[in-house]
């Protein structure tokens, strides 16, 4: 199924309330990388089995590209 | 219940995985291979040189794991479990922090590359489960 992409704002509103979410962990966790805390405040953003859906599909495909 | 990896993808955490990771309280329950009879799939004991497997269509992606480093027994550790629904039913996943503190007893070369990530993940995720109850 094709994604809608969202209006230009909301996309902006999105990425500023993330970006306000990354900065309180980091607050409370300077040392946590801030990529990773930034994926996974996205992923959380998904349903459970969606999560592990996208990362078997990851890992498996870059089995295959490493044989 | 699921465990490594893939129980923390479930929750959240940015990693990848090849397969989900089943420990189960007893491998020879009767209602496990009516499961697996179900999905086309059968339950392979261990032998000389293989573990315990699952095999047939349907059960690719799925490994047997018996025991946990550096954690307790099942029935210790599906206390330490979070529910994800499904359907009707609802999967057993470890906990995170259960998780991670089995790939830092492990720390096997792969379990090196994740254990960063599966703390950073822990942390975001606590941060918000924090906000939430506040």
């Amino acid at each position: 199924m094709k994604r809608r992409t969202p209006p230009k704002a909301a996309a902006a509103r999105w990425a500023t309330r993330l970006s306000a979410r990354v900065e309180r962990v980091l607050a409370l966790h300077p040392e946590a990388d801030r990529d990773n805390v930034r994926h996974t405040l996205i992923l959380l953003e998904q349903p459970p089995l969606e999560r592990l859906q996208r990362s078997l599909i990851r890992g498996r495909a870059t089995a295959i590209l490493q044989k | 219940m699921i465990v490594g990896l893939s129980a923390a993808t479930m929750q959240g955490a940015p990693v990848v995985t090849q397969d989900v990771d089943l420990w189960f309280k007893n491998l020879g329950d009767q209602k496990m291979s009516a499961a697996l009879q179900e999905a086309g799939a059968a339950y392979v004991p261990p032998s000389t040189n293989n573990p315990p497997m699952l095999a047939g269509t349907g059960a690719e992606l799925f490994d047997i794991v018996l025991r946990m480093d550096g954690l307790g027994t099942f029935s210790e550790e599906i206390k330490n479990c979070i529910e994800v629904p499904l359907d009707r039913l609802k999967l057993k996943v470890l906990r995170l922090d259960r998780i991670l503190a089995s790939k830092i007893a492990a720390n096997r070369p792969k379990d090196k590359l994740t254990i960063p990530v599966l703390r950073d993940a822990l942390a975001a995720t606590q941060s918000i489960k924090r906000r939430t109850k506040n």
